[in-house]
């Protein structure tokens, strides 16, 4: 709840109306577009390296396929924000998969049991080998995909949206800014994490979702006042006492409600002031 | 809101619980491990567009294309390429008589000849192709028309086509199995080109025309093969020629064992249904001859038909091709300008996205969220 206005897009639908719905379609309709005619016009008059024309029925299905997989996984990139070790394993290993998948059906093993079900045989051999296929492809993938990229470069220059305004702070003061400023001494462990390798280790997927103050809370490095501190502060008090600490971080105010109660070491019941005595803090904290 | 009770770990391993404040007293066995996959701690990159990774990607897919496309337009320049339209379908041209006066049960060929000029010599190797126009070798009821088993040499297919063959299955006087079945093959192509050089010294030459090799490997050595048997003849005994056919199957090429039967490489071709309803399909190769580098010197030439395919009863057009090679194929003018138009267009879009960027950079800088 550090940035609690993030989750304005979700509840007023701005991420998906019936605008960008339609301006999906849209882009769909194009890639269609250019996907079938850029083919079409480069293998109606190409042939391959040994003469044999290339404007055949089978050439020309493979060569649309293969450029729709990898338009389609340039596109998933793109949209990709956080890429784990599962995004890579499932982005690469479709486009792994598929090939594998035409190679085994456009192979002579399959076809020698079906003759008339996998008449494709050679195909995909025959095809991917010429370098005008691949030339084709991409081109067909750099018509489809440029316009997409300096949309969205425009969109996030011009008119970012707040999660996206809100990576990019990130990225420049990374975890400077997920504690607030009342702590002092904050625990350096998880901020020297976050600032690691250029990119968060929270992998932030549920975005608010940041490191958090658990475990700054339960270690309890920052609750051990100095027992003078503690009795000034307990007379002042009851025995449980209640600290409020705004965290103020851009113009959004979450408040962290702490209840923390004390007790001595080893002992039971009332707390005696001792100089130098360590005192065990254990909390009980909600968001408001 | 959330209410949840912290386990304070100290150093000396005591868990104190904070049961007492009534919070919900869970057991330790539901809170997920943490480990970095249940506590979403998976390392990640994260990549996002600024105006340091998108614009060089403009400039370098630009800089890439930009050559790619003048290389492919050069190459395509020089692959020289001439084609003879024989259609005779104009009063005056030279296959008009053939064209006008086609009847299906001739035995003797109508021929006719077409001259033409080569204005530049062909060097390397030259590819002949045949080519057709208005020919819908892709109409779905048409490609499905085959069989395959039975183009594969199976003996029973052979006796038994396959249903998708229909109407052209069985013969319907003899009542026997049509082999090879189906429309594609019923419609196969059956014009017989030569070429002659008009030397200047007044000589006449055939250039030498090799018909094999056309063919994808594939195709002629798994796709098609001929059912098992010495003598041809004999496999086909009990089956029927395709209607449209002057030949039967075994009579394509009987000079050639290799070259006969389902494995000629002519009715292989022609099996590979094409995409487009303009087509050219490979005939033959003029090889480049090792004594002298011009395949074909320029000069004049002769092309004698055997005008034996009717196509002017769906206005169809026919024509002869002759093609140099290079390394991207033959002439395709339109991948090298498409690239270079590609490439430009992304130039040129890089270098608006950098001035809209430099310009709105200012305005963008003081929308900093306040720390």
């Amino acid at each position: 709840m550090e940035y609690p206005k993030l989750y304005e897009p979700g509840q007023l639908n701005l991420l998906f109306n019936k605008k960008e719905f339609f301006i999906c379609i849209a882009q769909g309709i194009y890639t269609s577009v250019v996907l079938f005619f850029v083919p079409y016009a480069v293998l109606s008059n190409a042939t391959q390296i040994n003469g044999v024309p290339l404007a055949d029925y089978q050439t020309f299905a493979v060569t649309t396929a293969t450029a729709l997989v990898i338009v389609v996984s340039v596109q998933i990139a793109l949209d990709t924000g956080f890429w784990t070790i599962f995004n890579h394993m499932f982005v690469w290993g479709s486009v792994g998969s598929y090939f594998t998948i035409m190679f085994a059906l456009h192979s002579q093993t399959l076809f020698r049991i079906f003759p008339n079900q996998f008449h494709f045989v050679g195909s995909a051999q025959n095809t991917l080998l010429q370098p005008v296929v691949w030339l084709t492809i991409a081109l067909a993938t750099a018509i489809c995909v440029v316009p997409v990229l300096a949309f969205r470069f425009l969109k996030l220059d011009l008119k970012p949206q707040l999660s996206d305004t809100v990576r990019k702070q990130k990225r420049r003061k990374p975890g400077g800014r997920s504690m607030g400023g009342a702590w002092r001494g904050t625990g350096s462990v998880s901020e020297g994490r976050l600032g690691a390798r250029g990119g968060s280790r929270r992998s932030g997927y549920a975005f608010s979702h940041q490191e958090g103050f658990g475990e700054l809370i339960t270690s309890g490095k920052n609750m051990r006042l100095s027992s003078l501190a503690l009795a000034n502060f307990a007379s002042k008090h009851s025995s449980t006492s209640t600290l409020v600490c705004n965290l103020a971080t851009n113009d959004y105010f979450s408040v962290f409600v702490y209840d923390c109660r004390a007790s001595p070491w080893g002992a039971g019941g009332t707390s005696r002031k001792q100089p130098g005595a360590e005192l065990r803090w254990t909390c009980e904290g909600e968001w408001r | 809101m959330m209410a949840s009770s912290y386990n304070a770990k100290e150093e000396d391993g005591r868990n104190s619980n904070s049961s007492t404040h009534g919070g919900a007293a869970v057991a330790k066995s539901k809170k997920p491990d943490n480990t970095a996959f249940k506590q979403q701690r998976l390392p990640a990159w994260q990549p996002i567009l600024t105006a340091g990774n998108v614009l060089p990607a403009f400039f370098v897919i630009g800089l890439i294309f930009i050559p790619i496309g003048i290389g492919l337009y050069v190459t395509s320049n020089n692959i020289r390429e001439i084609e003879i339209d024989y259609t005779g379908s104009e009063s005056g041209s030279p296959c008009n008589d053939c064209s006008t006066n086609f009847t299906w049960n001739t035995t003797t060929p109508c021929i006719c000849t077409v001259n033409f000029t080569l204005n530049q010599p062909f060097e390397g190797n030259v590819y002949m192709y045949y080519g057709l126009s208005n020919f819908y070798q892709n109409h779905r009821r048409y490609v499905k028309s085959r069989d395959d088993s039975q183009l594969n040499g199976n003996i029973k297919s052979l006796k038994e086509p396959s249903k998708e063959c229909e109407p052209y299955r069985t013969d319907p006087v003899t009542k026997k199995p049509i082999a090879p079945c189906g429309a594609i093959a019923n419609s196969l192509f059956n014009d017989t080109l030569e070429l002659f050089h008009n030397e200047p010294n007044g000589r006449t030459t055939a250039v030498p025309l090799a018909k094999r090799g056309i063919a994808w490997y594939t195709d002629r050595t798994v796709k098609f093969r001929n059912p098992v048997g010495d003598n041809l003849s004999e496999v086909f005994k009990d089956t029927e020629k395709p209607m449209n056919w002057m030949k039967p199957v075994y009579e394509l090429d009987p000079s050639d064992p290799e070259n006969n039967g389902f494995i000629n490489e002519d009715f292989i071709v022609w099996m590979r249904t094409a995409a487009l309803p303009t087509f050219r399909k490979l005939y033959r190769i003029i090889h480049k001859n090792s004594s002298s580098t011009l395949t074909l010197p320029s000069g004049s030439y002769t092309l004698k038909v055997a005008y034996n395919y009717p196509v002017s009863s769906f206005d169809g057009r026919k024509r002869m091709i002759l093609s140099t090679i290079s390394w991207m194929g033959g002439k395709n003018p339109f991948l090298g300008i498409a690239y270079i138009t590609v490439g430009s267009i992304c130039f040129f879009l890089g270098v608006v996205l950098l001035i809209i960027h430099h310009k709105y950079d200012s305005r963008n800088n003081s929308a900093d969220i306040p720390n």
